[in-house]
């Protein structure tokens, strides 16, 4: 199968909850330590309730954007994650000419903890609202903030897909220089809902892990016993640029690694309910997209949110494009939550992390595997594997936007 | 002025604004503090809850050339100074 084109990785960074840095993050990913608490939120009118969440460790009070304003947090962290691209990328922002340079960004509802403030000050605190809440509170301004950062003037474009949202928009910068249109994309994706009336909202409907007597439900992956999802928050960012550029400027990443495939559908079936039909075909179409056979894949970053409707609809679609048993599976929610928007981009970085360092992050450590689902899931720590080129990575959302993604290692893959 | 309205402001710009000590001088214009105009609304909110108080547009307008820090200071003043409770 001939590959419709690949794209180079020149850099990335991230900000989350197992790492606020590549370092830190690789050490929590591979040593599988989870950053997931319990917090017990008080709101007026709102029964008290315990929600399970993982906390970026990052400060952002008074964290100023480019345009000298107050962030919301889902924006200092994207800022945050595309600084440490560049360093990590080396590039020379003054050797791209401006109107080649695009920004491509996913967030569910970045902006909605600066809302949910805005609304606490209104009704509940009867303050002032300040004169910049509708910027800080725009989905689009990480996007926004970022262009100004680089003086991008190629493309700056936000997408809100739910838990899609940065699986996409990772995709669409891809699809922007494979088209030619621009040299180098700054794609990623960033998500903070951890504020109280937020935290509300997602505890309403039922789909995070409970809560009761101080016992935290099963909260890994592909569990028998699974019981739902923690609420994560941060951003990651990659550098894109053409094979082209990647030669011009010289990069030199130590493993070179680039995104091979990139697919994209609707289940147009439920606004909540995932559709295996849908991601079983997603997963071709991205494998057909890289030029690639299910064999290929070494690895697969699952969306496996650890619900029992979410884990069982993906576990069938996994068996329907690999057979049953056969590729490796695993998510990395149990470690970091789930991050919704910033879900995608989080997770492509592990995959990085596990392409470039040849060993596979633990979905779960001696978990019960539920046996139903027949994948062979990751259940163990440190698993080397020496011999794989290539990573699948599954993002599905609410609202039926599925996303997938491989990324290869170049000096393996054959499709060039 | 009173110095106490003068190091107020100063750590407003330097804590939450991260405008730089040597630019925070008596005569600097608020122009060339390096907040731009939203900024400056930012500026002038955060000011006013500090002091729980309102700055009239017709005392003092940040967004007209020249006022300079010790202007918005002397402002502050007198508001505070007419709402003092001795008056």
């Amino acid at each position: 199968m001939m590959s419709a084109g690949q794209v180079e990785i020149a850099g990335y960074g991230i900000v989350s909850p197992i790492g606020r840095d590549l370092d830190a993050f690789d050490h929590s990913l591979f040593d599988h330590k989870s950053a997931i608490q319990s917090e017990t939120m008080t709101l007026s009118g709102q029964d008290t309730f315990s929600v399970a969440l993982a906390r970026a460790d990052l400060n952002t009070e008074n964290y100023l954007t480019p345009s000298k304003l107050f962030a919301d947090r889902a924006t200092a962290l994207a800022l945050e994650s595309v600084e440490q691209a560049l360093r990590h990328s080396g590039l020379d922002l003054s050797a791209i000419e401006s109107e080649r340079l695009g920004v491509f960004w996913g967030s569910g509802m970045a902006g909605a903890s600066s809302f949910d403030q805005t609304t606490r000050a209104i009704y509940s605190e009867h303050k002032r609202i300040r004169p910049t809440s509708v910027i800080s509170s725009m989905p689009s301004t990480p996007a926004s903030e970022i262009a100004l950062r680089l003086k991008a003037q190629g493309a700056c474009l936000t997408y809100a897909n739910a838990c899609a949202s940065s699986g996409v928009a990772i995709g669409e910068g891809m699809k922007a220089i494979r088209s030619g249109d621009i040299d180098v994309a700054v794609v990623g994706g960033s998500e903070s809902m951890l504020s109280p009336g937020l935290l509300a909202a997602w505890n309403a409907l039922r789909v995070m892990v409970a809560i009761k007597k101080d016992v935290m439900g099963c909260l890994t992956p592909f569990d028998r016993q699974r019981g739902g999802f923690a609420m994560g928050e941060g951003a990651a960012a990659l550098i894109l640029v053409s094979p082209e550029i990647y030669q011009r400027l010289g990069f030199f990443q130590k493993i070179r690694v680039c995104i091979s495939g990139y697919a994209h559908n609707s289940d147009g079936h439920h606004i909540t309910n995932p559709n295996p039909v849908s991601q079983a075909r997603v997963m071709s179409l991205c494998l057909k997209n890289a030029g690639l056979n299910p064999q290929d894949i070494g690895y697969i970053n699952a969306h496996g949110t650890g619900t029992l409707l979410g884990d069982a609809s993906e576990a069938k679609a996994i068996v329907e494009v690999f057979g049953q048993n056969t590729t490796w599976v695993g998510s990395t929610k149990a470690l970091h939550g789930h991050l919704l928007g910033a879900s995608g981009a989080v997770e492509l970085i592990a995959g990085l992390r596990a392409l470039t360092l040849n060993q596979l992050p633990a979905n779960s450590i001696d978990a019960d595997v539920d046996p139903n689902l027949q994948l062979r899931v990751i259940n163990e720590k440190g698993l080397a594997l020496p011999d794989f080129s290539h990573v699948m990575s599954n993002s599905f959302a609410f609202g039926g936007t599925n996303a997938c993604l491989i990324i290869s290692k170049k000096n393996e893959f054959q499709n060039a | 002025m009173t110095p106490d309205t003068f190091s107020i402001i100063s750590t407003i710009l330097e804590k939450s604004f991260h405008t730089p000590e040597q630019m925070i001088k008596h005569n600097t214009p608020l122009s060339d503090l390096g907040l731009d105009s939203l900024t400056l609304m930012e500026f002038v909110f955060a000011v006013e809850d500090k002091f729980g108080l309102r700055i009239p547009e017709e005392k003092l307008d940040p967004r007209q050339v020249g006022i300079t820090l010790i202007n918005l200071c002397n402002v502050i003043d007198e508001i505070r100074e007419n709402h003092s409770p001795a008056h």
